[in-house]
């Protein structure tokens, strides 16, 4: 294993994922969830497989992914759970 | 003897505490067997999934790996740094948000989350449309 190319990717990752989308709403759902464990697993498996599949696929898979779609899901799913926050008022009282 | 000393005070908070912390774990590692609260991991985990799965396909995060992973002989080298990185970045994160939530009010902590959530939206609303 070449442990400088494993801390170069590492620190590329880590610096372009700090304070990104992702990295928000771990920050939202791990503060509003009453099991961040949860929200830790889901938000890094999702991250990893995301990864996993560009490694993967390599450099055709811009090409064949409907990204605005898949964003457009995605924001679909958060405007979802804040007002569903908003309305309901957080998992303290859907709990 | 702590805890001696805690039962004999406050014996019903601590017996509450306790059996509140050891849900999730039950939970956590046998779904199955265990359901005061059915599928109290699973919905958190996979709304959580889904939402950051999709707002991730075809994102920065991805790109970096794999011209990364394109560029060098071993992707895989690769994407053990990567996958490292976005452990620590979802660890960090997470963590941020459990301790304001415990330094926040309820109600002024769903209302920072609710907005959080929103400002998360829009950004993506702005990737679809700008990019």
């Amino acid at each position: 294993m070449d442990w400088q190319l494993v801390g170069l990717s590492f620190v590329t990752v880590f610096l372009a994922e700090i304070g990104d989308k992702s990295q928000l709403a771990a920050i939202a759902l791990g503060g509003n969830s009453k099991n961040p464990r949860a929200v830790f697993f889901g938000s890094t498996v999702a991250l990893i497989l995301a990864s996993f599949i560009g490694v993967l696929a390599g450099g055709t898979v811009s090409q064949f992914l409907p990204e605005k779609l898949l964003k457009s899901l995605a924001a679909i799913g958060f405007a979802t759970m804040a007002l569903r926050i908003l309305w309901i008022g957080g998992e303290t009282e859907t709990r | 003897m702590e805890t001696s000393d805690r039962q004999s005070v406050e014996p019903v908070e601590e017996i509450q505490l306790s059996i509140s912390d050891l849900e999730p774990q039950g939970i956590d590692s046998n779904p199955e067997s265990i359901q005061p609260k059915p599928g109290y991991f699973l919905p958190i985990f996979s709304s959580t999934f889904i939402t950051i799965f999709l707002a991730e396909m075809g994102d920065k995060t991805q790109l970096v790996t794999l011209l990364m992973s394109a560029e060098s002989q071993s992707p895989w080298t690769v994407f053990t740094g990567a996958a490292l990185a976005l452990v620590a970045t979802s660890l960090i994160g997470v963590s941020i948000g459990y301790w304001l939530s415990k330094k926040l009010s309820p109600e002024t902590l769903d209302l920072a989350v609710a907005i959080l959530l929103l400002f998360i939206t829009g950004w993506l609303i702005s990737d679809v449309i700008g990019s």
